[in-house]
């Protein structure tokens, strides 16, 4: 089977790199080894939030002191602000509508109330632009009776110390209260997948018109809107106040909402996404990938022009560790990690562990290398790569979306 | 409009019992116990039962010490019938007796001892006879029986024995003490560490102690005080001025993710590294290395990269698929042997119980010294130390701890086999952990119910139950009662769960992002050592999700924090 | 020994390598309507790791899963989750028996058999209303139910009396496994093949012997029946792909499933010989096309918009590209290709009284979808899907291989491919 573009990984860069080569006519089939990362994802993305332990408040600024082999000196500071602005366009043309801008970081609410900078965060998300100036003084905290995946007491607290005047309401409604009847699986996405009737959403209003009279806005868990931003406008139609939604513990109702709308949109323009299907292998002659096997195609592998590896870091199995070695389990190429065990990571779950920065290694435009020498036609995105820190430096998603379409550009230039 | 069900309700069945009320403090025992693993335990219950007024203390958490730290191995004693009779005929006899009076922390899988191709098949005949020496039956059977009663087994072995070793688990053992000893008048503390004690006219009258709570010191009086601090005994012993050389044998251990082995396995051969692996609850445990370390150290139990080679290198011998099996955790103890000569390896030594009357040893009257022994042989100790206490005060009630079940163990207690019962997954776990105890847990409504940790099956109502009657402060207590965080993924989703319960309880959501920090802390100390394959991946999302989602780095600052218990 | 030391972790079902990230979850068809099913991760490897120490914990509400595969093919860890539930459900049902009613409708080829000779009066009486009262309350088949008509002839008397005889003529050959649904209920598809298949010079020939694949035996714990049943299949493809060098096509995904991954998977069968030879017709023929081969030519004013549906088991065998990509040669088709969601029939599943609520609940996601596609009629390569489709939606649904029949310009292709008659 010949593409033009074969895209191994369908995580938030492989759909990325997808519908921006799709969007300009390419064939385009992506291999998605299951879920992705997204699931964990409360409805941001973020540039760069922080260089050696101080945050940062101009991503675009600071980008000029990071060192060369972090992904974002290998596409250049300039690109960087061009490409910000298409990843933007990009969500908006999925549907994913995100408020934030590249030169300014505003502040997200985590699930445990605390304040972390970001880049672009989801419209109906709580999102502070100004530490000074909250966007409100008195908060209704909405509680959902017998849902543990929402650190209520955490949160409430982390919200008074910003400066909000929090009220915390505790609520159910009846059907709600039924799906409590599994002891595990009232989860966030269980919840999203019921608050989708104009009955049950109704039910919700009531509660919220009812209980949250003094808020100014109210909160609610991040529960509503699997599929689009339509049961939240619903909701808020219903409601005589106004809402914020606050990310919850995973799976993430707006990652996952995130991630199908990101496929739709590639589905849409005519490309292919083979779920649950992994790449095994390749073929190379000379400097080229000629073409990629697959465990469920099997005899049948993937040709193509052009290939991307966006199979993302240790967790989603891009980057594998054994006992003796971290290595890249697909094509076993070249990547960047300690050879020392003890390296790898250090005492202290809260200290910066090395694996976060290991990944496959490029040249200056993403290219792979294999044995020391550049594959052409084989380019990396995203978590895969080496040199950046999810973790520690908040440049996770920006690493994905900015090096997807960086690398776009580059394949659709390089014809 | 909405069933009446107030949040504020829910948690004020949560009775805190982190007040500790003055009476406490002021009362005067008969005897004071220093220590909370098996030993103090099993000493508090004796006596209790035993009609005396108990005060237990611990520096810690209980269990912390080597009762937590070891296999989880009910020896039958036939590692040590070659070695040291003694020790043999003690374990089998006490063996049999936890199996009747323990019955929710024992599972009786019965063991092996396996004879591999580079081992002697002579040693077979001396271990056979000198367990029916020491009372352990011991059946020699075929390669062929072995390898089909026990899959796992190296399928090379060319001799095996079945005795009757089983499992047992520590933490519940220990707190099933615990409670025996407070259903009969006993009052325990953990969290107060012995500072020194009170001296007057050559006779201990009491202890100093360090409440770690609120960082207040106190004085409690008792007639008689029993040091069961295991290795620490020798720090305890030196601040009543007398001396004991106490002889720390380090050795660490791998947990395994799943149950490799349905039996006990053993190798038939002088005890060497790495030659035991425990089927525990859902895990099994490969151990141990021997390494003398120097007293200081005793408090440092990171595992180090040659001692998981050790035990990967030896395990895999024992139970070839172990190899490609994913470890969990690693951890170590340290054994509390006391020295009695220079032997460089440890194993020579007795793990006999030590009794040590300070009046006639150093002419200090009121302070005992009960040591040495093993996880195993508590109870005996336990009866020993009681023994020496009632000879001093009097006392001349009998023992009855050989015969009378701890508390959950009782006659016609329910069972987690029962198929009979539609019980869920939760509840089963439940009865599984607390035996009779899970009646204690609430299950009236859906929100009890529900699960927070969903690896081990653990339910809020569980964990109000532990929060409420079995002294849990923090996390890490939580595990220990419960097994909250210690199935495959260590803790994922479930501390957050169980920290924001927690948080409620104690009022203070900022106390619960630190104990959810150090007890995610903990998890790692015992994941970092075989960070690799699915341990390391599972690492990563743990900490996408606790600091990437979350923020929790931002939040809580875990530098200069002491390494909780 | 030492230089293998923990390369790689090998768990049953690869259970070990879950994460607990619980994505597994979010994709539950059954999960999502019903609070009595404790979702994939509970009842898969959670739950494995408890039943290793004690049986005990078999939970009864495993027999609620759906096997539809979902979770395994949104698993990023690799974990064959429906596998260890099937398991599961295998080991604790060791010495049971089952129900009349499941007995009666996992034996899809002796009902068939039973309802050809007598197709217009079984159509009939299925159809009647106090028959399908007293399935209801005695069988416990849901009375809302629509059985599959019954064909008159069966495909396999259709193919000895009109096709078999031409078709040595070809200078290519296939094996066709044609499945219950093709012989007894829908002869027109496997004639759709045999015409495609011929229109590109490839002859078809049936299986020495073909029994029912057991697909529905599985799902209602028959296993013995069904590894007795798969036994004689392989022997028969064996011989077709080994001896005769044929590929061995199909028409249906879960007999294809079945066929290749449940048989090592659920029954111990081994076929790891035969699997490569085994390929759904949708496949086969874009292979040939994309090797240039063969050519396809199409109807000049062929004009259609139709909606694809991926089928559980499809995905989880990840060849929906191969059908999609074929029907997006046809130049007049204007194919919608729908997100997946489980229709909720899941064989016989649905048909159970006990779960048609639940069903029907779990396809309404599907039928909204293709409600809002806006077609004409749907296409997938799932027999029970289209019940399920057909019956919810009132939409026909054909399988790929009649789309691309009805659009093919036999003659054109014939000569294209340099057919003479």
């Amino acid at each position: 089977m010949r593409m033009d573009t074969v895209i191994v990984g369908g995580g938030l860069s492989g759909l990325t790199c997808g519908i921006a080569l799709a969007k300009r006519g390419q064939r385009v089939t992506i291999v998605a080894g299951g879920q992705s990362t997204l699931m964990f994802n409360g409805g941001s993305m973020e540039l760069l939030g922080n260089i050696d332990g101080q945050d940062v408040n101009h991503p675009l600024e600071a980008i000029a002191a990071l060192p060369k082999n972090h992904p974002y000196s290998k596409i250049g500071a300039q690109r960087i602000a061009d490409i910000a602005v298409e990843a933007k366009q990009l969500l908006d043309d999925a549907s994913i509508s995100m408020d934030g801008t590249a030169d300014t970081n505003h502040w997200r609410v985590t699930p445990m109330g605390i304040a972390k900078r970001a880049w672009l965060t989801l419209s109906e998300n709580l999102r502070i632009d100004d530490m000074g100036k909250l966007p409100a003084k008195r908060v209704a905290l909405m509680c959902i009776r017998g849902y543990f995946d929402q650190p209520n007491g955490m949160l409430a607290q982390g919200l008074r110390d910003m400066g909000f005047d929090v009220q915390t309401i505790e609520f159910s409604t009846d059907d709600i209260t039924a799906l409590r009847h599994s002891p595990s699986e009232m989860r966030a996405t269980s919840l999203a997948k019921h608050l989708v009737s104009n009955n049950a959403l109704q039910r919700v209003a009531d509660q919220i018109n009812a209980l949250a009279s003094e808020a100014d806005i109210v909160l609610l868990p991040s529960v509503i809107g699997q599929t689009d931003d339509n049961d939240f406008n619903t909701l808020q139609r219903m409601c005589n106040k106004p809402l914020r939604l606050v990310a919850t513990l995973p799976p993430s109702v707006a990652g996952m909402r995130m991630q199908t709308l990101l496929r739709h949109y590639f589905k849409m323009l005519g490309g292919n996404y083979l779920t649950g299907d992994n790449a095994i292998g390749g073929k190379f002659e000379g400097d080229k990938l000629i073409s990629v096997s697959t465990a469920k195609l099997n005899d049948m592998p993937l040709r193509a022009n052009n290939f991307v590896l966006a199979s993302g870091s240790f967790v989603s199995r891009g980057l594998a560790a054994n006992y003796e070695r971290v290595f890249e389990p697909v094509f076993d190429l070249d990547v960047e990690a300690d050879a020392d065990r003890d390296k790898w990571t250090t005492f202290g779950v809260l200290e910066p562990q090395a694996y976060f920065r290991y990944g496959v290694a490029t040249d200056d435009s993403l290219r792979c290398l294999k044995q020391g020498r550049t594959i052409t036609n084989l380019h990396a995105i995203g978590s895969i790569l080496s040199g950046h820190d999810a973790i520690k430096m908040g440049d996770g998603t920006g690493v994905s979306m900015l090096t997807a379409l960086a690398v776009a550009r580059d394949i659709l230039s390089s014809k | 409009m909405q069933r009446k069900w107030e949040y504020s309700s829910f948690y004020a069945t949560f009775k805190t019992v982190l007040m500790v009320t003055t009476d406490v403090y002021n009362k005067e025992y008969d005897v004071i116990i220093i220590g909370g693993g098996a030993t103090g335990a099993g000493t508090a219950r004796d006596c209790a039962l035993r009609g005396l007024s108990v005060l237990l203390v611990e520096r810690n958490d209980y269990s912390t010490g080597a009762t937590g730290r070891n296999h989880g191995l009910m020896h039958s004693g036939a590692r040590y019938a070659v070695t040291d009779g003694e020790s043999a005929s003690e374990c089998i006899s006490e063996n049999m007796i936890l199996r009747r009076i323990a019955r929710h922390c024992v599972e009786e899988t019965d063991g092996l001892f396996i004879t591999l191709p580079e081992d002697s098949l002579e040693y077979q005949q001396t271990f056979v006879d000198a367990c029916q020496r020491a009372g352990i039956r011991a059946d020699v059977i075929d390669p062929e029986e072995a390898r089909r009663i026990e899959p796992a087994v190296n399928p090379d072995l060319i001799g095996a024995v079945r005795v009757p070793d089983a499992s047992i688990d520590p933490f519940r053992l220990t707190v099933a003490n615990l409670l025996d000893a407070q259903l009969h008048g006993a009052n325990t503390l953990n969290y107060h560490e012995v500072e020194g004690f009170i001296i007057n006219q050559g006779r201990v009258e009491g202890v100093k102690l360090l409440n770690k709570h609120d960082s207040s010191h106190v004085e409690v009086r008792g007639r008689v005080v029993v040091n069961a601090a295991g290795i620490w005994g020798q720090r305890i012993a030196q601040q009543a001025g007398v001396n004991i050389s106490m002889f720390p044998a380090r050795g660490a251990l791998l947990i395994f993710g799943h149950r490799v082995n349905k039996m006990v396995i053993n190798r038939c051969r002088k005890p060497a590294n790495a030659d035991i692996l425990v089927p525990d609850d859902t895990v099994c445990v490969i151990g141990t290395t021997s390494d003398r370390i120097p007293i200081e150290t005793v408090d440092d139990m990171r595992v180090t990269r040659e001692e998981v080679d050790v035990l990967l290198r030896e395990g895999v011998k024992i139970a070839p698929s172990l190899a490609t099996t994913r470890i969990i955790r690693a951890y170590a103890g340290v054994r509390p042997l006391v020295a009695s000569d220079d032997d460089p390896s440890g194993r020579s030594i007795s793990r006999g119980i030590v009794c040590l009357d300070h009046a006639t040893r150093d002419g200090l009257e009121g302070l005992i010294t009960i040591t040495g022994g093993k996880m195993m042989t508590y109870r005996l100790m336990g009866e020993i130390a009681t023994n020496a206490v009632c000879a001093k005060l009097g006392n001349t009630a009998p023992c009855v701890t050989a015969v009378q079940p701890l508390p959950g163990s009782e006659e016609g207690a329910p069972s987690q086999s029962d198929t009979t019962k539609r019980y869920t997954f939760g509840q089963r776990a439940a009865i599984g952990r607390h035996g009779s105890l899970a009646a204690r847990i609430e299950k009236d409504n859906d929100i009890d119910n529900a699960l927070v940790c969903e690896c081990e099956g653990v339910t809020v109502g569980e964990i109000k139950y532990a929060v409420h009657q079995l002294h849990v402060h923090n996390l890490v207590n939580l595990r220990r009662r419960t097994r909250v965080g210690m199935g495959t993924c260590q803790g994922k989703l479930c501390s957050c769960r169980a920290a924001s319960l927690m948080g409620e309880l104690n009022h203070n959501p900022k106390s619960a992002q630190e104990d959810l920090a150090v007890f995610l802390d903990e998890r790692w100390k015992g994941m970092r050592p075989v960070a690799w394959g699915d341990t390391l991946r599972e690492a990563q999302l743990t900490a996408t999700i606790y600091e990437g989602l979350c923020g929790l780095d931002k939040a809580v600052n875990l530098q200069g924090k002491e390494d909780v218990q | 020994m030492a230089e293998s030391m923990q390369l790689c972790n090998l768990s049953d079902n690869n259970f070990e390598q879950c994460t607990k990230c619980s994505i597994c979850t979010t994709v539950c068809p059954v999960a999502a309507v019903t609070t009595d099913y404790p979702g994939p991760k509970q009842a898969g490897p959670d739950g494995e790791r408890y039943r290793m120490k004690d049986p005990a914990y078999f939970d009864k509400a495993l027999k609620l899963c759906l096997n539809c595969k979902r979770c395994e093919v949104a698993c990023p860890s690799g974990v064959h989750i429906a596998d260890i539930i099937q398991r599961a459900r295998m080991k604790a049902s060791e010495g049971h028996h089952a129900s009349l009613r499941d007995t009666m409708l996992a034996n899809t080829d002796l009902l068939g058999t039973m309802a050809n000779l007598v197709a217009p009066i079984a159509n009939a009486t299925l159809g009647l209303k106090p028959t399908k009262l007293v399935m209801d309350s005695v069988m416990a088949i849901d009375k809302n139910r629509t059985f599959p008509a019954y064909s008159r002839q069966k495909f396999t008397t259709w193919f000895k009396r009109h096709a078999a005889k031409d078709q040595d003529a070809y200078p290519n050959h296939v094996s066709y496994f044609h499945g219950c649904y093709v012989n007894y209920n829908f002869p027109k598809l496997g004639q759709d093949l045999v015409k495609v298949m011929n229109a590109i010079g490839y002859g078809v020939y049936l299986l020495d012997k073909e029994q029912c694949c057991g697909v529905a035996l599985i799902a209602n714990g028959l296993y013995k029946q069904a590894k007795r049943q798969g036994r004689v299949n392989v022997a028969s493809i064996r011989k077709a792909v080994n001896m005769d060098h044929n590929t061995v096509l199909t028409t249906s995904s879960s007999c294809t499933f079945n066929l290749r991954d449940e048989y090592p998977a659920m029954l111990d069968l081994d076929n790891s010989d035969i699997r490569d030879g085994i390929s759904l017709a949708t496949r086969f023929i874009y292979n040939l096309v994309d090797e240039e081969k063969v050519k396809l030519v199409f109807k000049q004013d062929y004009k259609r918009r139709l909606a694809y549906h991926t089928a559980c088991h499809m995905q989880r065998m990840g060849w929906q590209l191969y059908s999609i990509e074929l029907l997006r040669m046809i130049p007049g088709l204007d194919l919608q290709v729908l997100e997946q969601e489980c229709c909720g029939i899941s064989g016989t599943y649905g048909f159970k009284k006990e779960n048609y609520e639940r069903s029907q609940a779990i396809g309404s996601i599907l039928f909204k979808h293709i409600e809002n596609a806006h077609v004409e009629a749907v296409t997938t390569d799932c027999e029970t899907c289209k019940w399920q489709i057909e019956m919810s939606t009132g939409l026909p649904v054909e399988n790929p291989i009649s789309v691309l029949a009805d659009a093919l310009d036999v003659e054109a292709t014939r000569k294209a491919n340099n057919l003479t008659d």
